[in-house]
């Protein structure tokens, strides 16, 4: 016999006729397409051992006044670094994939590259997805995300099964949505440019 | 029918009900079971196969078959003749141009209302009239349900994953209603859209903004005013991606279409006088274009039931509005589907 029905159920009400009689076994069907967490055969880009002579890739969302950043970091990394070149995408909106054309012109030139601003639920997640795909295409990447996002973000690695994948994280008090003064965006590319590095190239 | 879906059994309906809950199955609110034969008997209704691909969400390496979809349906709680609103509902929202990864995962929290047009409104029910925005009425909510049940289930916009709102907001349960076209004899939104009036069809519009415009004024001329003025307070930035296919719907409620109709206003004309007005210049903070290509990215919708004075305003996300036709298993027996 099957457990009785408990009052004030969906499916089964404790109704005087149903007292002592038997409750037939249920079966359902998942609604779902499975777990979240795809199979772990990501596989990452090797790095450089340094950035000097590298074309830095900018796969960016246009996410608020996160391009004011981009470009300084890329100049920051020029100085600093050697980086030699730049090949930069800004998107058509900020939770789409680059068009065709515009990934086969940045592939063909970066290699390595950033990507972001993760900074709102949708942008966060495609622009996590950008990286991961240019690391599957053999670009070394990272996206740069907004603390608040890093969730979102983590969500979309494990869904291609690189759930560790690492990030450069912004930090409050910085707003989340990008939305910066120039003197903001200028110093955070300066604040996030050693962990650039660090997560571009080879561990020292 | 030989289903694919991964099943569980449990002892009594409560149980299943609840594993659903523990599961994340849910929206928060309690399930219909989807026994294989709930689900079978819902997939004959729409004319196809469990394998039948809906559409897809590139972004999240996502498929939807015509079984997942039936499958929440049955949850929801929509009758199998529902079905194949709610597959057009489904089809319509994975159209790439719907912009499904970007709507549902947005910190906005965007909702997506189904408008449905032509004969298939009468015949399964979908309530147009009175209070047709909110509960009480089964195709509506359960069809609405439905979609969004695939949103979070297969498409995976579970809180606290891949859907990402603030607040997020009720229209996100379920937001379903039926263009009322025999209360003005306007041209159904479904007709402009190019189907014919004997076609069912279902449009999705992503809402980020849902704007209730109430005017008492009887003038036709200031009720569009009124109308343009709470779509200019937000505005509509101009989205390069979205490009000229980025629209509003306006739903004219019922007081506001009788004064209109007195004075022989067609959608047509009344979508030549709001568009100058509403894409106009931005003026100031609370004054803002509303990036509108062309008149026809005003759609309006007649709706709602009698007593205030009150029209809505369907502001998108970034996405276009989509449309999809209502396909009966006899349709597509006979080969018409697109």
């Amino acid at each position: 016999m099957g457990k009785p029905p408990r009052a004030g159920g969906f499916g089964q009400f404790a109704h005087p006729s149903n007292v002592g009689v038997d409750v037939m076994a249920l079966t359902i069907l998942d609604p779902t397409n499975g777990s979240i967490d795809g199979a772990s055969s990501f596989v990452t880009a090797t790095r450089p051992v340094t950035l000097d002579g590298q074309t830095f890739g900018i796969m960016a969302n246009g996410l608020g006044d996160s391009e004011i950043m981009f470009d300084a970091l890329y100049a920051k990394l020029s100085e600093d670094d050697g980086v030699s070149d730049v090949v930069k995408v800004v998107k058509a909106s900020v939770a789409v994939p680059p068009y065709p054309e515009e990934w086969d012109r940045f592939i063909a030139s970066a290699t390595v590259a950033v990507t972001g601003l993760g900074g709102c639920g949708s942008c966060s997640t495609r622009s996590m997805r950008d990286a991961l795909d240019l690391e599957a295409a053999g670009i070394p990447a990272v996206c740069i995300v907004h603390t608040a996002l890093v969730p979102a973000v983590r969500a979309m690695a494990r869904l291609v099964g690189c759930p560790d994948y690492p990030i450069v994280t912004i930090d409050y008090p910085h707003n989340p949505t990008g939305v910066w003064t120039k003197e903001e965006a200028l110093a955070l590319a300066s604040e996030i440019a050693p962990a650039v590095r660090a997560r571009l190239t080879q561990p020292s | 029918m030989t289903l694919g879906a991964p099943a569980r059994t449990f002892d009594t309906a409560d149980e299943a009900l609840e594993a659903c809950f523990e599961l994340g199955w849910t929206d928060g609110l309690p399930v219909v079971p989807a026994t294989a034969e709930a689900v079978s008997a819902m997939l004959a209704a729409g004319g196809l196969g469990p394998e039948e691909v809906l559409g897809t969400v590139p972004t999240r390496n996502v498929t939807v078959t015509a079984e997942k979809a039936a499958i929440n349906a049955v949850m929801a709680g929509c009758r199998p003749e529902y079905f194949p609103v709610v597959v057009a509902a489904v089809r319509a929202h994975l159209q790439t141009k719907a912009n499904s990864h970007s709507t549902t995962a947005t910190l906005a929290g965007a909702a997506h209302a189904v408008i449905v047009n032509g004969p298939v409104r009468q015949e399964i029910g979908i309530h147009c009239g009175q209070a047709c925005f909110g509960p009480g009425f089964r195709a509506n909510a359960t069809i609405g349900r439905a979609l969004r049940l695939v949103i979070r289930n297969v498409c995976r916009a579970i809180p606290g994953e891949l859907d990402r709102a603030s607040f997020s907001w009720p229209l996100r349960y379920s937001f379903c209603f039926g263009e009322d076209e025999e209360a003005t004899g306007w041209t159904p939104l479904h007709v402009q859209l190019g189907y014919r009036p004997d076609e069912s069809v279902v449009t999705i519009q992503s809402v980020m903004r849902f704007l209730q415009v109430t005017e008492f004024d009887p003038s036709p001329e200031k009720i569009l005013d009124a109308i343009a003025e709470h779509g200019r307070h937000a505005g509509l930035q101009r989205d390069e991606w979205a490009g000229d296919g980025r629209s509003v719907v306006v739903v004219i409620g019922t007081e506001h279409q009788l004064r209109l109709l007195d004075q022989g206003w067609t959608k047509e004309r009344m979508q030549n006088y709001l568009w100058p007005m509403m894409t106009a210049d931005t003026v100031g903070k609370y004054d803002n274009k509303l990036h509108l290509a062309d008149p026809a990215n005003i759609m309006i919708v007649a709706a709602g039931g009698p007593g205030i004075a009150q029209s809505w305003l369907l502001v998108p996300h970034l996405a276009v509005p989509t449309h999809e036709p209502v396909q009966s298993p006899v349709t597509i027996a006979e080969g018409s589907a697109p």
